[in-house]
């Protein structure tokens, strides 16, 4: 059966819509680490951040280790092909913001044994949006 | 066609440019992998046997890599002819090559045989295709990345590339000055990754021997150098329904695209 040429680009552009279109339904996270129990009767919240320098399974697994030990802090979920983090927290113990700074606070390199700053930049939350990247 | 093929071809390497310098100069945290579909490929594994993806890449690398398997069985490598950034920065420089060393055809310098080509094309794309998936897969990080002509090209120094990483791309432009998209045709590991969807593919361009005067244009304008005038359908699963044959053939009607099915 003969096709006019055109189909090919015709294909190409819907199957790039199809392909766009179809990520969300394939979204998975990078990385999800338990850091605390919360308490059974807490009402826990989540924020979410979307932080610079977090774009791969190594940044976020860093950025996870910047709220170990943080008070209140429940779980940390990255999606790093969005640079995005959603934290689960305890209210009562933690707040957004202390979440955030924590992130950006300095990061301590395992490796030299130093202090590393400015590696995490958190340019939005909760919608709200920081600063440039 | 061609036009609008070369439309296609500018818009995307431009995109994909402006996106690299814009993250290189922090303006942007959108990555030149973010859109690659040779990523979903690397990520597979991880996800099948982790439930997560590997290193930067992501559900969009897995999603247009799916939609490339789909587009591929439907219209053979026409991502390579109409999509890839890389692809195009080859054709345009091997067209660049022909025109300056005076080749006769996409073969260059060196013209083998069909046989030696598909043998060559099979193997080398086969071993870098496997150890890519192997570094990968291993060590769950996109470790090509200091390797890849394509990330080395359009990152704008990005992440993992080292000095010697020119070294590499510079020897693939020489190599495709020489033997004008060597890199597609001999190296190229999504090539390989789409050969097995490809061959299969439903659109392809048939040959009217009612009308073909044999003149041979088609083979010399074909960027894949196919053996187009002594097919009677291009069957193979390198054709990127480009149509530059079809351009550059003198008859009407010699060469046109087709699908199984309706009337011969
Ligand atoms: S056979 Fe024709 S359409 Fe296929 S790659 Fe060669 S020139 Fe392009
Ligand atoms: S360019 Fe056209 S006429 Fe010439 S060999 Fe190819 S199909 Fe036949």
């Amino acid at each position: 059966m003969r096709v006019p040429p055109w189909t090919v680009p015709l294909l190409v552009l819907l199957c790039a819509a199809l392909g766009l279109a179809g990520a969300r339904f394939l979204v998975r996270p990078s990385v999800v680490l338990d850091l605390a129990q919360a308490p059974s009767d807490a009402d826990l919240r989540t924020t979410v951040l979307v932080v610079g320098g977090l774009f791969c399974v190594d940044t976020a697994e860093r950025a996870a280790g910047q709220l170990d030990g943080l008070p209140g802090v429940v779980r940390f979920t990255a999606y790093a092909s969005r640079n995005r983090a959603e934290v689960l927290y305890d209210p009562a113990v933690a707040t957004a913001e202390t979440i955030r700074k924590a992130i950006e606070g300095p990061v301590y390199d395992k490796e030299t044994g130093e202090f590393l700053f400015g590696l995490y930049r958190v340019v939005e939350a909760d919608g709200v949006k920081y600063s440039a990247p | 066609m061609r036009r609008l093929r070369t439309a296609f071809q500018v818009l995307v390497v431009a995109a994909v440019a402006v996106t690299g310098v814009r993250h290189a100069l922090g303006w942007s945290m959108t990555t030149i992998e973010k859109y690659c579909p040779f990523g979903g490929l690397e990520t597979a594994y991880a996800l099948v046997t982790r439930q997560k993806f590997t290193c930067a890449a992501g559900e969009l690398n897995l999603a247009l890599f799916l939609a490339l398997i789909l587009l591929t069985l439907l219209a053979r490598k026409a991502f390579c002819g109409w999509v890839c950034p890389l692809g195009a920065v080859l054709e345009w420089w091997g067209r660049l090559g022909r025109r300056w060393l005076r080749f006769s055809s996409f073969d260059g310098w060196w013209r083998p045989s069909d046989r030696t080509r598909k043998v060559l094309q099979t193997v080398l794309r086969s071993v870098v295709l496997a150890a890519v998936l192997a570094a990968t897969w291993a060590t769950g990080e996109l470790v090509f990345r200091g390797y890849d002509p394509y990330y080395i090209l359009f990152s704008a120094h990005g992440h993992d590339v080292m000095f010697w990483s020119y070294f590499i791309l510079g020897g693939l432009l020489a190599l495709g000055l020489a033997m004008p998209m060597a890199w597609c045709k001999y190296l190229c590991p999504l090539g390989a990754a789409l050969w097995p969807a490809s061959k299969p593919g439903l659109l392809r361009l048939r040959r009217s021997p009612d009308h073909c005067t044999e003149c041979g244009a088609c083979d010399d304008a074909c960027p894949q150098s196919l053996p187009v005038s002594s097919v009677m359908e291009v069957r193979s699963g390198e054709c990127t329904l480009c149509f530059e044959c079809t351009a550059a053939c003198p008859v009407a009607g010699a060469l046109e695209l087709r699908a199984p099915g309706g009337k011969p």
